[in-house]
């Protein structure tokens, strides 16, 4: 009786360890991602490009130019500039006029590089600003001048283009999954017979499910990059992910195609609607909610996937433009967060960034699972 | 009555027009297995046949070599097999009994509105991406395993572990949570009437009980530990040779040997990578087989 | 009496077992036939093979011929979906699709190729009419089928298949799962319906097969031992099997 109390008493203290244990590790690391990151999450962190960009710009003013100073900032008549003065930088633009002549700026390859608020002045003219001019020392570089060259600095470290890269991922990627996998569970629910077929677009499912990520990508980049011509591209990845998220789709379809009840089919044959007008009209529709959480999960297993990304669609922290036209284009290079962050750690040690890149990944991971969990609960089967 | 038989041969037309749209989207997994497997296959087994244009060789040696160092020719994978079985084996070794253990005290021993918040905790980080769980062990366990390690550095073994049995929790605690759950009152009632504490029936019935489950959960634990990559890049310090000898020890894994050199590989080392994968596979379909014939067996009892 | 269907001969086969030995049958226009018998003696097969709804299972083998009008082979001679348009069928539980109610009804004629709007709620109200229903759901027809009770949701299931404007309606079991004042609702209307149509029905239950039907065929093992009209069937049967069955003997 005493050595069962005793042992007891040890797996019980066992048991509140493990999961203590188990608790607490998670709730470090996501602690240890907000808390690393969080310093540089702000708007401008998520509509910034990656890199800082240089340019020289040119422009002209219609009217009388007058540089005055009122309080913190120097407001410059005639082309509708306001400057600030910022501690790291400088001097920084506060606000553009809307008729401002700077916001058609060409830059010297005849392209329009607009003046922004927040973009960082170096120089004016022939004249160089560094990190310690005053708005006093400026305001003389503007008198007697209509034309102006200026040397701006458009600050980078944002993730702009890394949402735009992802986003363009998703959508592709869903636009080629989603079909091919709800078409293939019709099949496999509606049309086949249990047999050799079936066994075989199973048993290639299982298989597909259970090859790492790694072996996705190298598949990806010998195949759709190198043999297709894709190259590193948003095509490419996406490609590449629809055939990892085969599984995925058909799985969550196949499973809400059996739960629409025998007896609707029935119906729907018995007054006359063939097959089809029977699947488009009855069986999709009942089906709709486990396909959408099949949906969900793949956005979920998108934004997370770096191994088969790397080198289908790159890691070039770019919007993938196609450099002639300025379209967005999925012919294009770009770089998802999740792969961003892993080269802010592999390349550059930046922990903060990769941090700060992490805070957006979870919250949007969480919120789709959230989203996923209300959808299963609402539809509940 | 011609027009009815006209109309049964179009809709019958239509009909397989559709049946065959279809059987082709079903047909396109098929397709992409067999091209996956033909592509990995025959790029990486010609090494190893005679009259490769980018030199032969030998077999055994790249399977017990200890060196990979492309520069020199040389193409050694035991090492990294040897890292990849340690490093699977000591996460399962640590995550399968924690992870049981934590889903036993969800399902079981803590007081309800704390299992209910802990289990969708759980769920929800069995989402997050593995780069993260890099990130954090790059920039927290390797540091604090340097501070005692023997080694220059903390990147090591015991950092891939701890890694890897991070990243597997979640997933064996949500599988076994709900096994657990699944297994029938009647046995939990039936073991409390016959004068068996709680932990007993836990232990003698529940987990048996759940056993199916609990297999199951291992078996996806492993098959995600032994496919690991990205995340273990960043921790494992990856040589170019070395059997780890002792935790502390940089290691390789077979796994990110494909990821370092994929993107510059060119010729025999291509090649090479894709004997890595075949390499990979293999030990993947052979512990599946064990833990799903492990699985048939406890099943059965 | 004109007959609807000649049915010659007819044997099913669900792989190796043999479901329905020949037989031979009319079933007549404009009367309420009932099928009855033990359970599981082959009934709702032969009543499914009436609208080819046996097409749906693998492995079914039928041989013989069921003439629709005394006339066209429904296995050989014609587009089975024209068939179900014309040979209509109520389940035993009420199948309501996950729709309203407006669109429930309206599903056979729109599934047809009909999209005017006008016609559409013609053909809804009067297949709601016919089905007695009408009055309860008229100013809900946009209201979920599901939301109905459990016999007016059958009746729905009437109304949608009236809506083909059949020329016959099968009905399997059609108020087992029903509570006793629905079901006599549905053989009220029962009796409405043989005027415009056929009616086919698959019961358990003898006092309603006494009820409601014209002609009575009684099933068993798959074959069918006697056909008649139904006052003679449950007062003065022919065949001892049958009046074993109909005084409680077995079944």
């Amino acid at each position: 009786m005493q050595k069962r109390r005793i042992s007891d008493y040890l797996m019980t203290a066992l048991i509140w360890l493990s999961a203590t244990a188990t608790a607490s590790i998670l709730l470090i690391i996501v602690g240890f991602i907000f808390s690393n990151g969080w310093r540089l999450i702000s708007p401008t962190f998520l509509t910034r490009e990656a890199n800082d960009t240089l340019r020289i710009v040119n422009f002209e003013s219609e009217s009388m130019v007058t540089a005055e100073i009122m309080g913190d900032l120097l407001v410059v008549e005639g082309i509708g500039l306001t400057l600030e003065r910022d501690e790291t930088y400088g001097i920084k633009v506060n606000h553009v006029a809307a008729d401002a002549p700077g916001r058609h700026a060409l830059d010297n390859a005849g392209e329009i590089f607009p003046i922004r608020r927040g973009q960082v002045l170096e120089g004016i003219n022939e004249e160089r600003i560094h990190g310690g001019t005053t708005l006093d020392e400026i305001s003389t570089m503007f008198d007697n001048h209509s034309t102006f060259t200026f040397r701006i600095r458009q600050l980078g470290g944002g993730i702009f283009p890394m949402l735009i890269s992802t986003l363009m991922l998703i959508f592709t990627t869903l636009l080629i999954a989603t079909p091919l996998g709800v078409l293939a569970a019709i099949y496999m629910v509606e049309y086949a017979k249990q047999g050799r077929i079936v066994n075989m677009i199973r048993f290639a499912i299982e298989i597909l499910a259970g090859l790492p990520s790694v072996v996705h990508g190298l598949f990806g980049m010998l195949f759709f990059s190198r043999i297709l011509g894709l190259g590193m591209s948003v095509l490419s990845g996406a490609l590449t992910l629809t055939v990892l998220l085969l599984p995925i789709m058909i799985r969550s379809t196949e499973e809400s195609l059996k739960t629409v009840p025998n007896s609707y089919r029935e119906a729907s044959l018995g007054l006359g609607a063939n097959k089809i007008q029977t699947i488009r009209k009855i069986i999709l529709p009942s089906a709709l909610p486990g396909i959408t959480v099949g949906i969900i999960l793949s956005i979920g297993r998108i934004v997370g996937e770096s191994a088969a990304l790397l080198f289908t669609l790159g890691t070039f922290a770019r919007i993938p433009v196609n450099p002639a036209t300025g379209n967005l284009s999925i012919f294009e290079a770009g770089a998802t967060l999740t792969l961003r962050a892993f080269i802010e750690v592999q390349e550059f040690g930046n922990i903060e960034m990769a941090s700060a890149i992490g805070i957006v990944i979870l919250v949007i991971v969480f919120t789709l699972n959230l989203c996923s969990k209300l959808m299963t609960k609402k539809f509940g089967k | 009555m011609d027009v009815e038989i006209k109309l049964t041969k179009k809709r019958a037309f239509s009909e397989k027009l559709f049946h065959a749209l279809f059987l082709s989207a079903g047909l396109f997994a098929v397709i992409c297995v067999t091209a996956i497997i033909i592509l990995i296959f025959t790029r990486g087994s010609r090494p190893f046949m005679p009259g490769n244009e980018y030199g032969t060789y030998h077999f055994f040696n790249f399977l017990t070599g200890t060196f990979w160092r492309p520069a020199f020719g040389e193409y050694g994978v035991g090492y990294m097999i040897i890292a990849s079985l340690f490093a699977t084996f000591g996460a399962m070794l640590l995550g399968v009994p924690i992870g049981i253990l934590t889903a036993v005290f969800i399902a079981e021993v803590a007081p309800s509105w704390l299992a209910k918040i802990m289990q969708p905790t759980v769920e929800l980080l069995a989402a997050i991406p593995s780069v993260l769980y890099g990130v954090f062990g790059f920039a927290v366990i390797v540091p604090m395993i340097n501070n005692f390690t023997p080694n220059p550095t903390g990147y090591s073994l015991m950092a891939v572990i701890l890694v890897l049995t991070i990243m597997v929790l979640p997933s064996i605690v949500a599988i076994s949570v709900t096994s657990l759950r699944a297994v029938p009152t009647h046995y939990k009632e039936g073991s409390l009437a016959l004068g068996a504490s709680h932990i007993q029936t836990i232990f003698k019935v529940l987990i048996p009980g759940a056993k199916s489950g609990i297999l199951t959960a291992v078996v996806l634990g492993v098959g995600r530990a032994i496919g690991e990559t990205m995340a273990v890049i960043l921790v494992a310090g990856n040589p170019e040779s070395g059997v780890p000898t002792s935790i502390f020890d940089p290691v390789r894994l077979l796994t990110t040997n494909i990821v370092l050199e994929q993107g510059y590989a060119t010729g025999l080392q291509a090649q090479m990578l894709f004997a890595t994968v075949i390499v990979l596979f293999t030990f993947i379909l052979a512990i599946n087989l064990t833990l799903s014939k492990i699985r048939k067996k406890a099943v059965r009892i | 009496m004109e007959t609807k269907f000649k049915i010659q001969d007819l044997n099913l086969f669900y792989g190796d077992f043999q479901a329905l030995h020949n037989i031979t049958l009319d079933l007549y226009e404009n009367k309420v036939t009932a099928l009855i018998g033990p359970s599981g003696c082959g009934k709702s097969t032969f009543l499914r093979t009436l609208n080819r709804m046996n097409d749906l299972i693998d492995n079914v083998k039928i041989t013989g011929k069921i003439l629709l009008d005394g006339r066209k082979d429904i296995y050989e001679k014609m587009d089975v979906i024209g068939l179900r348009t014309r040979v209509g069928m109520v389940f035993q539980k009420p199948n309501p699709f996950p729709m309203s109610i407006y669109d429930n009804v309206a599903y056979g004629p729109r599934c047809q190729g009909l999209k005017d709007k006008k016609k559409l709620d013609e053909i809804v109200e009067e297949a709601l009419r016919g089905a007695a229903l009408w009055d309860e759901v008229k100013d809900k027809l946009n209201k979920s089928g599901m939301s109905l009770s459990g016999g007016q949701q059958q009746r729905l299931c009437i109304a949608r298949a009236i809506a083909m404007a059949p020329e016959v309606i099968l009905m399997d079991e059609p108020t087992s799962a029903l509570d006793p004042i629905a079901t006599q609702k549905v053989e009220q209307l029962m009796g409405k319906l043989k005027e415009k149509y056929t009616i086919i029905i698959v019961t358990h239950s003898m006092q309603q097969a006494a009820r409601i039907s014209d002609k009575t065929a009684f099933f068993l093992m798959g074959e069918v031992i006697e056909f008649g009209d139904t006052d003679k069937i449950f007062t003065n049967p022919d065949k001892k099997e049958t009046e074993d069955y109909i005084t409680g003997r077995f079944g």
